[in-house]
């Protein structure tokens, strides 16, 4: 009796063990560049993000993964089921819908819905107590402190609108203009960018 | 035997007080405000924000009068235009603001071919009335058409 308990403890912690194993790898092998440009509309931000410090432009190439901004980081269990829900509705709009339709210059606007605090505060974890930073950097995140929890609440990405993508104004303007008269200029420059990029798996337009 | 107890009971006292200690530090420190003590303040009314209406991004933020006039009393009424270095405290340098809209090239208004970066924030940019295109004045039909610019911020 006691034999048959041990291994069937014994073959439910295996099988637990594995099942974390491959949600470890599953979740691991979908969070960075690599997998999300796949999907061919992510070029322009997949370029932004390798022009900024938080994609490894800098000089010692340290680098964020897109998860770690852009979903929830307050709770396992939040985060899994946000990026799973994500990759549905994502997934079934790059499938079935048309991306291409996508206003993604004016999605920034909402990039306060998309961009997570708690991801930019695990690794910026001392940024709201810090000494060091500049006065003014103190004084405005005092400020957002206080306004935390009030229904005035604001976020990191309300005045850090170009964190993680540097110029990502004007490389969605790359690839769709917002000015007509730019319309053949704006061409050449997505070109010269998608060349330069190429090797990040983006994709070389006809 | 009472000269140990009386002994412990020190010691635990001793112990207590060097646990409690760091921690009302601590406490003290997260719960101040040591950037904005001992300075001016001013109580945004209804009235004031009808006279002197933020721009749409900046009452987002629900900046304060004083992050812009700082030491300038406290008192709106003598508040004095601030200069382009206030308004680099949070947006960094002109160059920077340049490369934001970099993609624009020449005719970039923030590097443009008569002016590069050095024309003064409010040339164009006001913050409690209307913006104004000074490009406009001369090339009228581009930007009443929305061909290179959308209306100024």
């Amino acid at each position: 009796m006691k034999l048959k308990l041990f291994i069937l403890v014994s073959i439910g912690i295996g099988v637990g063990l594995m099942l974390s194993l491959a949600t470890y790898y599953g979740l691991h092998k979908t969070s960075d560049q690599k997998f999300c440009v796949i999907c061919h509309e992510m070029d322009p931000m997949v370029i932004a993000y390798r022009e900024d410090v938080h994609g490894g432009a800098g000089k010692l190439g340290a680098s964020a993964k897109c998860v770690d901004c852009h979903l929830p980081h307050d709770n396992i269990l939040k985060y899994i089921y946000t990026k799973a829900r994500n990759g549905v509705v994502e997934g079934s709009i790059h499938l079935f819908g048309d991306p291409s339709k996508i206003d993604w210059i004016e999605k920034r606007a909402h990039r306060e819905s998309f961009v997570f605090d708690d991801g930019c505060l695990e690794c910026h974890g001392n940024l709201l107590s810090t000494q060091t930073s500049s006065k003014q950097a103190q004084k405005m995140h005092e400020h957002y402190q206080s306004l935390k929890g009030t229904d005035k609440e604001i976020h990191c990405a309300s005045c850090h609108s170009d964190a993680g993508h540097k110029g990502m104004r004007n490389i969605l303007n790359y690839y769709t203009p917002e000015f007509e008269i730019m319309k053949e200029h704006m061409k050449q420059k997505k070109s010269e960018i998608q060349d330069k990029y190429q090797h990040y798996g983006i994709q070389k337009e006809k | 035997m009472k000269q140990r107890a009386q002994n412990t009971f020190v010691v635990l006292c001793l112990s207590l007080c060097f646990t409690l200690l760091p921690l009302t530090l601590f406490a003290g420190e997260g719960s101040s405000s040591p950037a904005i003590k001992g300075r001016e303040t001013v109580t945004i009314t209804q009235e004031l924000k009808e006279k002197y209406p933020l721009k749409r991004v900046h009452a987002k933020l629900s900046l304060e009068c004083l992050f812009c006039h700082d030491g300038q009393g406290n008192n709106p009424e003598a508040f004095k235009a601030v200069r382009d270095k206030t308004c680099l405290e949070c947006h960094d340098s002109k160059e920077k603001l340049a490369n934001r809209l970099g993609f624009i090239g020449k005719a970039n208004p923030h590097n443009s071919i008569h002016d590069g970066t050095r024309l003064s924030c409010d040339e164009c940019h006001y913050e409690h009335k209307e913006s104004m295109n000074m490009c406009a004045e001369c090339h009228e039909k581009e930007i009443a058409t929305n061909m290179w610019m959308r209306k100024t911020p």
